[in-house]
């Protein structure tokens, strides 16, 4: 009789299950090309989540489809969403590692009725463009400004900015020469550099010609960062004392390896480190490690998609599993919980996250290898870059 | 343009009656692969639009380096030129009409063509494809530093095109961008069916065999190359104008070095110095790019090594010259 | 004046850095006649395989280096005899395309293999670190370069000019049905080019790795950069390549001195002021 009844029992589960409906999240990242590992981050990110929390919101299952965008490429990325919205049917838009693909899915929003959950992409602006936009990730400007604080708490008086020639980098100049002045200090020169340096002693050679007491840099994480670091060490800065500040894209943590030793004891901002001490983390850790494959490639982007889709969970709880962009999307206005990076919450107004900086330095760990060591806090920071360009 | 519009009543004089029906048989192939296309695939229209205007981008490039044999890393600097100035346009001059659009991208393709190809010419062999490499990373440059025009590297955003004349509008579905793509295309292609085929056409293959015997023939051939350089400025801008109106967004990728050598791949691909290679360098290329890195993204870039490394082993005279060589021969046993 | 010897010095550096890695291009491209774009891909497998022996099998430096040379080599003869091969003497565009290949089917194995992260080659505490110079410090493995380009340009020179295998190769550049039928084994004397040429680069890819780190875009992201160097210098020319080096690096390290903010524009307008002044580079040779 038990039997029977399991037996019932499963065959109405499985009929329920034949009968929900399928939810379909598209996700569009850089997952070949030089920016892969971003991209496996996102989808580690995806898969510890619903590992985590289960691929099932009721009765409805969650599909994620992924497309690949490998360089900065709005056309291709523009192409891709409207395969994903008109013949995938997906209902939420995700990821986006580069802001001009995030900017060419904007318009399509509105008809498509479909929120975009902006897992990276860190120019302020993106937010601006429709109302069915959320950021679970960081900008630049969130992530810079603190750094000038850090500066002018240690006694820090001129500084020299060195950043590559794009937007995110122009961002970062903009967010530290701003706060820095305004906190009293004196930014004595701004170099811009060219994305393909490769030798930067002569820029080195103008920092310490500038007679700066500190550095605030800002490259794309990757492989010249590491170029930068060793030549800041090679040019004797650091035995000058020169100290050396940056947000955290400087040193995420699957660069860190590489860095090693040259990167011992640098400053820097940013909303996650691999190493934050808390429960949550070690959950997300734990689970994203296995997801990535290799623990060593786990970075920052991973804890945006977490993220990302732990705000599109609760817009399908929302929404009951019924397309409705707006509704959606006002569901996460004000939300507020643990992530593995810390408390958060997306701002009602500009529908970007309000969360914690940390100023970070990298130290070594018992086993020899290196990691970002959280040692200050700077609570609950919004986006100043959106006030900036008003 | 204007050499286009002098030339074309000769070669009207001088197409055969055969040649006639190859052409239309060429304009039917087209319009039966894009209909097959919009039925196959009607939910992957903003794909096939994306192809049409790098199939622009490629059919420009075989003008210079197909037709005339110049050898050019840097040809993505036209079709960037082009969508930068329709998207410029539309953001900062609120010329949104879309044909106005295109009009104002051939134009800057035809400037960009001008420029480049002044410098370009100025080389051969190696030389010529150093110079081209250093006119598309100055360009390149150029947009990343007037990042007040053209957005930097954050894209040109805020382009809304209006409805082409005013009844269709650009859709989420994308009927409409594709349809109008297709136009440029097939009109695109029949004005160049002529322009090869004229006397100034054939000038040009005449300076690909040998430069030397033309010149002493008492032409000029840095001014017919140059002057086919604008022509195909137009055609690339045409294109990028394209890619503008359709994706709302112009990328520094439109102007990049990567693109410029994807579109010369495709071209030898498909095969030199053919229109029709062109095109199907272009769709082969990207349909086959897209499937593999649909399938598997994290391995696509090795096939796509693969399948060169074959071409040139298998196909040397890329798809359609090879193809074409295979029928010729059966034709003759 | 301090700060012109400062800047000089980082130019020289960085000017012999490229002059290593990309001498091994100029002999493909001028005495073979290839355009091989493939050759950072070559240069990057010499790193890997220099990074794999030293960080994994714990080999020092040295070895590393002889490693990677040899196996970047062998990796390279089976390439050759079945793929370069059937390009040489054939259109530009052909080998374009074929090296290319070569060079995405590189990028996607090593990614396999190797993933996408970062790969460093310890250097001997020997090399690591400033070395003061009196009016500045410099990075030891800066001086190490400078001192392998200098060895490198010395040595192929001596090859090229005044052995017998350098005759018979520039015989066959020449004319190669003329040399052979005068009993130059051709094929085997390209062979041998092509094994030092790939050589070169696999030494070029380790020395430069400080500049230049190890990934696996590694192939493309400096293919630019090779290709300018030789058709500056002007292809075959060993004396070319070592000037536009020694100018290019100037160029570009003073720039970025002066103007970081246009370091690009300088560089690519000073290219194509070279380029059209001469069309065959700085020193090449005259068919």
């Amino acid at each position: 009789m038990k039997k029977l009844l399991l037996g019932a029992v499963a065959a109405l589960a499985l009929c329920g299950s034949a009968y929900a409906d399928t939810i379909k999240i598209g996700v569009v990242g850089p997952f070949s090309g030089p920016f892969a590992i971003q991209g496996k981050n996102f989808k580690a990110g995806i898969d510890a989540y619903m590992a985590l929390n289960g691929s099932k919101i009721g009765d409805d299952d969650i599909e994620i489809v992924y497309r690949d965008v490998p360089q900065a490429d709005p056309a291709q990325s523009k192409a891709l969403a409207q395969e994903l919205v008109v013949k995938e049917g997906v209902q939420y838009l995700a990821g986006f590692y580069f802001t001009p693909d995030a900017m060419a899915v904007t318009p399509l929003l509105k008809q498509a009725n479909v929120p975009l959950v902006v897992m990276n992409a860190a120019t302020s602006a993106i937010v601006t463009k429709s109302p069915l936009i959320v950021r679970t990730s960081f900008t630049t400007w969130q992530t810079s400004a603190p750094m000038a604080k850090v500066a002018k708490e240690r006694g820090v008086k001129k500084v020299i900015t060195v950043v590559s020639d794009y937007g995110p980098g122009v961002d970062a100049e903009n967010a530290f020469k701003t706060t820095f002045t305004a906190e009293g200090g004196e930014v004595v020169d701004s170099i811009r550099m060219p994305l393909s340096t490769n030798d930067f002693s002569p820029i080195m050679q103008r920092v310490k010609d500038s007679g700066a007491d500190a550095l605030f840099a800002f490259l794309p994480s990757g492989p010249t960062t590491l170029g930068f670091v060793k030549a800041y060490n090679d040019n004797g800065l650091k035995s000058a004392g020169v100290q050396f500040l940056a947000p955290g894209d400087l040193t995420q943590e699957s660069d860190l390896p590489a860095l090693g030793a040259s990167a011992e004891g640098l400053l820097t901002t940013f909303h996650y480190a691999v190493s934050h001490d808390s429960a949550e983390n070690k959950k997300f850790v734990e689970a994203a490690q296995k997801a990535i494959g290799t623990p060593a490639e786990l970075s920052f982007p991973s804890v945006g998609a977490y993220d990302g889709m732990h705000v599109i969970y609760k817009m399908i709880e929302a929404t009951g599993g019924k397309q409705d962009a707006q509704k959606a999307v006002d569901a996460v206005k004000g939300l507020a919980w643990e992530s593995p990076r810390g408390p958060v919450s997306i701002d009602p107004e500009s529908r970007h996250m309000t969360q914690n900086i940390y100023l970070r330095e990298v130290a070594k760990a018992d086993d020899g290898t290196y990691y970002n060591k959280e040692i200050v806090t700077f609570e609950k920071q919004g986006d100043p870059g959106l006030a900036a360009a008003k | 343009m204007a050499a286009l519009e002098t030339t074309s009543p000769t070669a009207k004089a001088t197409s055969s009656p055969n040649r006639l029906l190859r052409d239309l048989a060429g304009l039917a192939v087209i319009l039966i692969v894009a209909a097959i296309g919009f039925l196959l695939f009607p939910n992957n229209l903003a794909l096939l639009t994306r192809i049409t205007a790098i199939a622009l981008l490629v059919l420009s490039l075989d003008l210079v380096t197909g037709y005339c044999g110049i050898a050019t890393l840097g040809h993505a600097a036209l079709f960037g030129a082009g969508a930068y100035a329709a998207g410029i346009a539309a953001a900062h001059f609120d010329i949104n009409d879309p044909i106005a659009m295109v009009a104002i991208g051939a134009l800057g393709g035809a400037v960009a063509g001008l420029v480049s190809g002044a410098v370009i010419l100025r080389g051969h062999g190696l030389a010529q494809l150093v110079l081209s490499i250093a006119v598309v990373h100055l360009f390149h440059e150029i947009a990343n530093k007037a990042s007040e025009w053209t957005g930097g590297s954050d894209g040109l955003s805020g382009i809304s095109p209006d409805p082409v004349f005013g009844v269709f509008e650009f859709d989420l579905w994308g009927h409409t961008a594709y349809g109008f793509g297709i136009a440029l295309l097939v009109i695109v292609f029949m004005l160049l069916r002529i322009l090869v085929r004229s006397p100034f056409g054939m000038l040009c293959r005449g300076i690909k065999e040998d430069p030397i015997r033309v010149s002493a023939m008492g032409a000029s051939v840095q001014g017919t190359l140059l002057r086919m350089y604008v022509i195909s400025g137009a055609v690339a801008g045409i294109g990028g104008a394209l890619n503008a109106i359709s994706t709302q967004v112009v990328g520094l990728d439109s102007l990049s070095f990567t693109t410029s050598a994807e579109s010369l791949v495709m071209l030898v691909l498909g095969g030199t110095g053919s229109l029709f290679g062109a095109l199907i360098g272009t769709v082969s290329f990207m349909v086959f790019k897209d499937f593999v890195s649909a399938v598997n993204p994290f391995h696509w870039l090795t096939i796509v090594g693969a399948l060169l490394i074959a071409v040139v082993l298998f196909a040397p005279k890329g798809l359609y010259g090879t193809a074409a060589q295979l029928l010729n021969r059966s034709r003759r046993q | 004046m301090q700060t012109v010897f400062s800047v000089g010095t980082d130019a020289l550096a960085y000017g012999m850095v490229l002059f290593v890695i990309s001498i091994g291009l100029s002999v493909t491209m001028g005495l073979m006649r290839v355009v091989n774009l493939a050759h950072g891909a070559f240069a990057m497998i010499g790193g890997y395989i220099a990074s794999y022996a030293a960080q994994t099998l714990g080999f020092g430096y040295a070895a590393a280096i002889l490693i990677a040379v040899v196996g970047t080599i062998i990796i390279a003869i089976p390439v050759e005899r079945f793929l370069y091969r059937r390009i040489y003497g054939a259109p530009e565009l052909t080998q374009v395309l074929m090296t290319i290949g070569i060079t995405f089917c590189v990028i996607g194995i090593a990614n396999y293999v190797f993933g996408p992260t970062l790969k460093t080659i310890p250097l001997p505490d020997t090399l690591r670190g400033p070395v003061d110079l009196g009016f500045r410090s410099i990075a030891a493995h800066k001086l190490f370069a400078i001192a392998c380009g200098v060895v490198v340009a010395g040595g192929l020179w001596f090859l090229i000019e005044k052995t017998p295998f350098g005759v018979k190769l520039r015989a066959s550049v020449d004319n190669a049905a003329m040399a052979a039928s005068l009993g130059v084994r051709t094929k085997i004397v390209y062979a041998v080019s092509f094994a030092v040429a790939v050589g070169l680069a696999a030494f070029g890819g380790i020395v430069g790795a400080e500049l230049l780190p190890i990934e696996p875009y590694y192939a493309l992201r400096y293919m630019v950069t090779f290709l300018v160097v030789v058709s500056v210098g002007g292809a075959g020319s060993i004396p070319g390549a070592l000037l536009a080096c020694l100018v290019l690096g100037g160029i570009d390290t003073t720039g970025r001195y002066l103007l970081p903010e246009y370091g690009e524009f300088f560089f690519y307008l000073a290219v194509i002021a070279i380029v059209c002044t001469f069309p065959r580079g700085l020193l090449g040779r005259k068919k």
